[in-house]
């Protein structure tokens, strides 16, 4: 059914794009946790699955095994369903098409013999292909006359078949690590000492740098995780402005953060392990490599600009930037220095700008004005008390409001010069259509 | 539809009104300047008339696309006030690639609009579609006779000087230097160096608004078409919106103020004006001469033709009737100069009938002349029944000859190209169809500047049914699960009101050609279409009338490839040459079909509303046919006429005609127009006749009416005559409710306009196809097979129709099936069975031959294979899957194809067997095998084991012919589900015929067609089909909004509601509708498809939850067997109308 169709039969209906990647994702991080019970995970499109030959005794057995992975993912917020059986063909089968659970030694071909041919991991063509000829059951081709069957539907048909009962080999392919990087310890006695917590870390960041270096990368964004006894983890990020990979940088940014942390750094009854992570990567700057280091002053700004944000919070680190509007006021503002990493500072100006004054009032001043109507140039203001005569002016600049963002009047701006050539950028608030009496502002200053 | 200003002439009531300022705008943007503009250009007419400016002119951005309208405006706006003589101008605003600042031009003189035309086609053409690309080199060679108009950037720069200098050297005295105040801040500055600049070259300075709307309140609309343009939302467009709402038409008294410096620059611009003598009155259209060839003048030679055609018509002689009509005709087309356009459209006929052998029937006011039934252009014979109440263009009406030609929808590409080809691409071109903003595109566009998310604006755009154009109604938004009270919803829903209307894009006619003697591109700008080798018009059909050019609409029907099919096998198979002329006419077999509503596959009376239609009107002759096309349409509705025509029809009310007051005229002054229609008005041309006799319309007045109806949803403008209808006929002593009713219909027509003289031709076309259906039902099902698709019913209902009439259908056959559906021998004691139903029609029925589908009718399966490979190397049969396999070479994928359609019952197989055979045969590719070998691998009797397949059962073969051949000859899918149907009290709908009304039932059936005609009330009308008939059922809006999922969704409900029953017409109007699709997984169930029964189990209680969200997530099942899924998949969707 395509999306018109569903949308004209139930008009509210929530729409969500598939997202194919980061369900591969998510099912990378599930096998990331899965790898508990055995080492051996392999990921498909659509699930896992794990060699646990040798693993099951650590568990109390399969069937504990497996109620205690389902249970975890359940508890994680996964519906899951897993089976345990004597081949992966089978396992994959029953765990997709059949009652979950340990199927015993020996005992899958009668569970398999029921089960739709799709079971078989087999191209959807060839499953249709059998459905047409009537064989819809693996019971049905299981001790059928193989060649008429090979040459009809190839001989991958036959192979899941026997891999599915045991007559082949078939070995899982588990997954490669991600080349993430990763530096881990584990603590014999837990420790829970602030100095000790450093001193991981020291040795930590030394073991990263060296594996980062290797990969001529650097860390956008690290992360020290902590493992406490009781299941608890504790992660500590800090971002980096450019990819760094220097021990004693990393070390610095996290000092700041440990700092802010005081004594909230919770240890419980300990960490037994603790792992530094990069999390995001970028290819590094080869001029950090060099033998003094330290030595760009643009690196001492992003330094400054993470030292600081570790300390205060990356959100209070700003920088001025321009925004395409004709609104005066709105046209530059503070944005988080952070969120600006990577991309120009600020937007082209307009083609046509015209003049803005040095100073920009954060709140324009009341005035009174003498002018012409409808839209002549003030002769002469009152502002502060004090009168001034306008001796040179230009204008209407003429700016509506922005009306998507709320009814407002239009402004006319006005360049003006005083006898004593001080120059004003005024405007008044409103057109004489919109509005009896506009109020006239003083809104900056040229000199 | 955006408001209209309406005009209002100056107040005389100030005091002292100041003298007028004379200022002109001339430089105006309309939203022909596609996403530029945000005022249609009537808006700014009405508005530039209002401001009190004498004349304005229209420029857009390379293109003339919307020049006429502004033009048919003014001249509405100066017949209705004389007194204002507002002068308008065309021009264009050329925009340049090459760096050249724009540039207005406006031609002085008729040889002038022609360069221009010819300037932009250049630019067009060199172009990609929609894009005009121009150089400055361009204007130098076309740029004669324009006024040129240099419009500065808001920053001077050199570039602007460079031009000036050039064009005033090549043009001096047609160049101005345009000054504008932009109010960036430093106009005075500005307009100063401009006003230095002009002196210095020796150009005068002319004042300009540079206009792109008509009123401050457009500037939201104004950012809401630049963002569309730009693909960017409001909040990131930025500077590419303008800062101030300034662009509209100011008052020339605010313009002056704004120029006092420079009163030359206002002073200039009526200047130009007036040295304007262009007007687009003056293209005069010169028809083709080509086909006078031979005689002293068109009218001899239309005359010499017709005469000749008359002969041929009337091989007895001529009647007097029609030689005095036929002279009649001549002299009035003689006296409009008419005659190159018969000629004309008579030579393209002649092209196709004679030449090509294409069926074509012609349709429109001039086409049933009794000129164009003697030149073959139709066939409706004038004097077997004289039945149009005018049959032909009046003298005194200024209406131009339109005829719209049909072709077989298959070969009308012939006829384009021999147009193409004869007059040449300079002298013939496609008219172009304005593409407007409908509620979904509006909603679509206007929601993505304003940011809202896909999912907001998809279900706001689904809350639309087709294409309305009435912008979303607040309840529509509430149920879409949004606020209508919302801010930025408020905006969003207001401005796509706006929107609305306003063109998106040029786009090609489906077939209206223009053709003139003389260049085309030099009366209108030609431009590049969508589709390779195609070209047409900036200006649509209503324009390119406006302007009084002709236009011949040479167009498809698929009825007509029908037809022709039909006549052919006539003739082959039953040895009867027919043409649409010669079928025997006035046959009472055939009325006394249609009037039982046995209309199925008849062209235009198919449908569910005209089978409603038909019992009640009961056809008896010709001219009921014509009232049958045409009733059963908004105008009629709208105007509520249809009851009291069946009533007076019926004999239930008296026949009257409404008159005016004795001293106001003859009592019987409408009965000449209405007395055929029993004294209601039902067709376009009684209503317009009405306006003009009994509202006493000048004709001048009829033709602004006349245009008004063509554009109705776009200007509005036809309210300026409703008072006057109305009120001049309630004046003369007619009913104002009669008054009312008239108009009402009037504003019907203007969506789907149907005149008398549409539904003659038309009337032909259901005649013709009900005389085949009558007589040879096995011929009609086959052509109507083959010319598929086309119409209201898919093959399923067509070949179970034809089955109900006696018709032997057999199965596709790779030894007995051509790739079209053919009609072979009746199979040895295989005769029809007529249904009861139709038992009357068993002495009219002449079939004698069986329809054989086509392999055609099989999914998948490509013609070429059929017809290159299998077809020619048949021989005496194929006697085997291995035989077929190795003598045509096909593909195993196209054999399995076959297989799947069960097309090798004659080889003994059934789909199953032939499918294991066919995919034994894959082992070798086609192209691998050696002749050499053939023989060989013939004889090698490969030792296979025997491999027991599983039967199929009935139901199951029932499914595959369902899914691979859209139709079963076998069973139909309910008879299956008969038991367990009758278990839920369900009954069959045959017995709906017999059931009193009131009673209530449930009926159950595949869901053939739900309609929602936009005339109903937001009604559905579904069709059900069991396996003994169809239901038929009335969805009420309220009903609609709570089974809306299961109405659109399910290709098998049951519905329970009221049996309601009028004339032989049966409803049921439902009251609860249940989806039971899954129950079609049974067909194809087998004893190891038990899950599969379980979950079909679950329809029996509905309410509960089905789908498992309370069970234990342990046993969810992510993979279950999804046959319910995929078998009610493969039942027809339904087909949706509108």
């Amino acid at each position: 059914m395509g999306l018109a169709d569903a949308r004209a039969m139930i008009p509210t209906l929530a729409v969500a794009d598939e997202d194919p990647n980061a369900d591969l994702t998510l099912l990378d991080e599930i096998a990331d946790w899965a790898e508990r019970y055995t080492p051996l995970v392999a990921r498909g499109s659509d699930g896992l699955m794990l060699d646990i030959t040798g693993c099951a005794h650590l568990f109390g057995g399969e069937e504990a095994l497996l109620a205690d992975c389902l249970a975890r993912l359940l508890t994680q917020g996964f519906l899951a369903r897993g089976a345990i059986a004597d081949t992966p063909g089978a396992a994959w089968a029953i765990a997709r098409f059949a009652e979950t659970g340990v199927t015993g030694p020996g005992a899958a071909l009668p569970v398999l013999a029921s089960l739709p041919v799709a079971a078989l991991r087999l191209e959807a063509e060839t499953v249709s292909a059998l459905n047409r000829v009537g064989l819809k059951r693996i019971g049905q081709i299981v001790d059928a006359p193989r060649a008429p069957l090979a040459a009809r539907f190839g001989s991958l048909l036959l192979r899941r078949l026997d891999q599915a009962l045991g007559r082949e080999e078939e070995a899982i392919d588990p997954r490669r690590p991600p080349p993430v990087f990763i530096a881990e310890r584990r603590f014999a006695e837990p420790i829970a000492r602030e100095e000790d917590v450093s001193a991981a870390l020291t040795s930590l960041a030394a073991t990263l740098a060296a594996s980062l270096e290797r990969h001529g990368e650097g860390a956008r964004r690290l992360e020290y995780a902590l493992f406490r006894v009781d299941g608890a983890v504790t992660r500590i990020t800090v971002g980096a402005t450019r990819p760094l990979r220097s021990p004693k940088l990393i070390l610095a940014l996290f000092r700041e953060k440990f700092a802010s942390f005081g004594d909230d750094l919770d240890a419980g009854f300990g960490f037994d392990m603790a792992r530094l992570s990069a999390a995001a990567t970028a290819p590094a700057d080869p001029l950090q490599t060099d033998l003094i280091g330290d030595g760009d002053p643009a690196a001492d700004i992003a330094g400054l600009v993470d030292r600081i944000g570790a300390r205060l919070g990356e959100d209070r680190v700003t920088a001025l930037v321009e925004h395409p509007t004709h609104i005066p006021e709105r046209a530059e503002s503070f944005v988080p220095q952070a969120a600006l990493a990577g991309q120009p500072r600020a937007a082209a100006p307009p083609p046509d700008s015209a003049l803005r004054p040095l100073r920009l009032f954060a709140h324009p001043e009341p005035i009174v004005v003498t002018a012409e109507i409808p839209d002549g140039p003030p002769a002469q203001f009152r502002w502060r008390r004090a009168l001034y005569r306008v001796i040179r002016a230009e204008g209407p600049e003429r700016i509506a409001a922005e009306w998507w963002n709320g009814i407002g009047p239009t402004r006319d701006y006005f360049r003006v010069e005083d006898e004593a050539g001080r120059r004003f950028w005024l405007y008044r608030d409103g057109l004489f259509s919109e509005a009896a009496e506009p109020q006239w502002y003083v809104h900056g200053l040229f000199a | 539809m955006s408001d209209v200003v309406a005009f209002t002439p100056p107040r005389d009531g100030d005091k002292d009104p100041p003298p007028a300022p004379a200022y002109v705008e001339l430089a105006v943007t309309t939203n022909y300047s596609f996403l530029r503009g945000a005022s249609h250009p009537e808006e700014m007419v009405l508005q530039a008339a209002a401001l009190g400016m004498p004349g304005m002119a229209v420029a857009d951005r390379n293109t003339v696309a919307g020049v006429v309208r502004a033009y048919v405006q003014a001249n509405i706006l100066n017949e209705q006030t004389p007194e204002l003589k507002f002068k308008y101008a065309a021009g264009c605003r050329l925009a340049f690639r090459d760096g050249t600042p724009d540039v207005l031009a406006w031609p002085t003189d008729r040889a002038a609009w022609g360069r221009l035309c010819r300037l932009l086609t250049a630019g067009n053409r060199r172009a990609p579609k929609g894009e005009c690309y121009l150089d400055l080199a361009d204007l130098m060679e076309w740029g004669r006779g324009l006024v040129l108009g240099v419009m500065p950037a808001a920053r001077l720069d050199a570039a602007l000087r460079a031009t000036l200098v050039k064009l005033a050297a090549a043009f001096p005295g047609d160049v101005r230097l345009m000054a504008n105040f932009t109010y960036a801040g430093e106009d005075r500055r500005r307009l100063a160096a401009l006003a230095r600049l002009a002196a210095e070259i020796g150009v005068p300075l002319m004042a300009t608004n540079d206009v792109h709307y008509h009123h401050p309140d457009r500037r939201p609309l104004q950012d809401v078409v630049t963002c569309i343009r730009e693909k960017t939302t409001l909040r990131d467009a930025g500077f590419r919106l303008a800062a101030s709402a300034e662009r509209h038409l100011k008052p020339p008294a605010e313009m002056a103020r704004l120029f006092k410096r420079y009163p030359d620059a206002l002073a200039e611009t009526l200047r130009v004006l007036g040295q304007i003598e262009f007007s687009l009155g003056d293209l005069r259209y010169h028809y083709p001469e080509e086909s006078t060839a031979g005689f002293a003048n068109p009218n001899e030679a239309l005359a010499y033709f017709a005469f000749a055609g008359a002969k041929f018509r009337y091989p007895d002689g001529i009647p007097d009737r029609v030689r005095i009509k036929l002279d009649e005709e001549l002299a009035i087309i003689a006296g409009r100069e008419y005659a190159p356009y018969f000629l004309t459209v008579y030579d393209i006929v002649r092209f196709a009938r004679d030449e090509r052998k294409i069926l074509c029937q012609g349709r429109g006011s001039a086409a049933n002349s009794v000129v164009c039934y003697c030149l073959g252009i139709t066939e409706v014979d004038p004097h077997h029944a004289d039945l149009l109440f005018e049959r032909f263009i009046s003298p005194n009406r200024n209406e131009p000859p339109d005829i719209d030609v049909d072709f077989e929808h298959e070969r009308r590409e012939e006829v384009m190209q021999y147009i193409y080809n004869k007059y040449s691409r300079e002298r013939a071109g496609i008219a172009a169809t304005v593409i407007t903003y409908r509620t979904r595109s509006a909603i679509r566009d206007v929601g993505k500047v304003f940011g809202l998310s896909e999912d907001s604006v998809g279900a706001l755009a689904s809350t639309t049914w087709g294409w309305s154009s009435e912008g979303v109604r607040d309840a529509d938004v509430t149920r879409a699960g949004l606020d209508p009270a919302e801010r930025t919803l408020k905006m969003v829903l207001t401005l796509c009101r706006d929107l609305i209307g306003f063109p998106r894009h040029l786009s090609q006619h489906v077939g209206g050609f223009v053709m003139t003697n003389d260049r085309l591109d030099e009366t209108v700008p030609v431009m590049n279409a969508a589709m390779e080798d195609r070209t047409h018009v900036e200006w649509d059909k209503d324009d390119l009338d406006a302007v009084g050019m002709m236009k011949v609409d040479v167009l498809a029907l698929g009825m007509l490839s029908c037809i022709r099919r039909a006549l052919d096998f006539i003739a082959a198979k039953y040895g009867e040459k027919l043409t649409l002329d010669t079928i025997p006419k006035e046959d009472p077999a055939v009325y006394a079909m249609l009037g039982r509503a046995d209309s199925v596959g008849v062209f235009q009376v198919e449908s569910r509303a005209q089978m409603s239609m038909l019992p009640r009107l009961k056809p008896k002759k010709f001219y009921d046919l014509v009232i049958e096309v045409a009733i059963v349409r908004p105008g009629p509705i709208q105007g509520d006429m249809v009851h009291p025509y069946l009533r007076r029809r019926e004999g239930s009310e008296p026949v009257d005609y409404p008159s005016p007051s004795p001293e106001h005229g003859p009592a019987n002054e409408l009965r000449a127009i209405l007395e055929r229609t029993l004294g209601v008005p039902l067709f376009q041309e009684q209503a317009m006749k009405i306006a003009m006799d009994a509202a006493e319309f000048t004709a001048a007045e009829a033709d602004g009416l006349r245009r008004a109806m063509a554009t109705f949803r776009r200007n509005g403008t036809i309210g300026n005559y409703r008072t006057r209808m109305i009120e001049r006929m309630t004046a003369r002593g007619y009913d104002r409710d009669f008054a009312e009713r008239c108009f009402h219909q009037i504003e019907g027509f203007g969506d789907y306009g149907f005149p008398e003289s549409h539904a003659a031709s038309f009337a032909l076309l259901v005649y013709a196809s009900a005389w085949i259906k009558t007589h040879y039902p096995d011929v009609f099902c086959a052509a109507l097979l083959n010319a598929q698709p086309m119409g209201f019913y898919a093959p399923a209902q067509i070949v179970r129709d034809a089955e109900r009439h006696g018709v032997v259908a057999l199965p596709p056959d790779v030894n007995h099936s051509d790739w079209d559906c053919t009609l072979e021998p009746l199979p040895v004691g295989g005769t029809g069975k007529l249904h009861h139903l139709h038992g009357e029609m068993a002495g009219d029925i002449r079939t004698r031959h069986a329809v054989r589908l086509g392999l055609r009718q099989i999914k998948s399966t490509r013609e070429d294979d059929v017809t290159g490979a299998l077809m020619p190397r048949r021989g005496r049969g194929y006697d085997s899957v291995r035989d077929l396999w190795l003598r045509t070479g096909l593909h195993r994928a196209a054999i399995e194809h076959l297989a799947d359609g069960d097309a090798f019952r004659s080889l003994g197989l059934d789909r199953r067997d032939a499918l294991w055979a066919a995919r034994g045969e894959g082992a070798l590719k086609a192209k691998d095998r050696l002749p050499l070998f053939d023989v060989a691998e013939r004889a090698d009797i490969r030792n296979e084991p025997d491999f027991a397949l599983p039967p199929m059962l009935p139901g199951e073969h029932v499914v595959h012919d369902y899914r691979y051949l859209s139709l079963s000859l076998k069973a139909h899918p309910l008879s299956f589900l008969r038991p367990e149907l009758a278990a839920r009290h369900i009954v069959t709908a045959e017995i709906l015929r017999d059931t009193p009304g009131g009673r209530r039932v449930t009926v159950s059936g595949l869901v053939i067609t739900r309609q929602r005609p936009g005339t109903a009330n937001g009604v559905i009308f579904m069709t059900l089909e069991d396996e003994t008939d169809i239901a038929n059922i009335i969805v009420w809006p309220k009903t609609y909004e709570r089974y809306r999922p299961v109405v659109l969704g399910s290709r098998l409900v049951s519905v329970t509601g009221k049996v309601q029953s009028q004339k032989g017409v049966v409803h049921v109007v439902a009251d609860l509708i249940v989806d039971l699709s899954p129950l079609l997984a049974r067909l194809s169930a087998d004893a190891s498809d038990l899950s599969a029964l379980a979950r079909a189990d679950e329809v029996a209680r509905p309410g509960e939850d089905q789908r498992g969200a309370h069970r234990h997530p342990r046993n969810v099942r992510f993979f279950v067997d999804d046959k319910a899924g995929a078998t009610h998949a493969v039942m027809p969707k339904g087909r949706n109308f509108h």
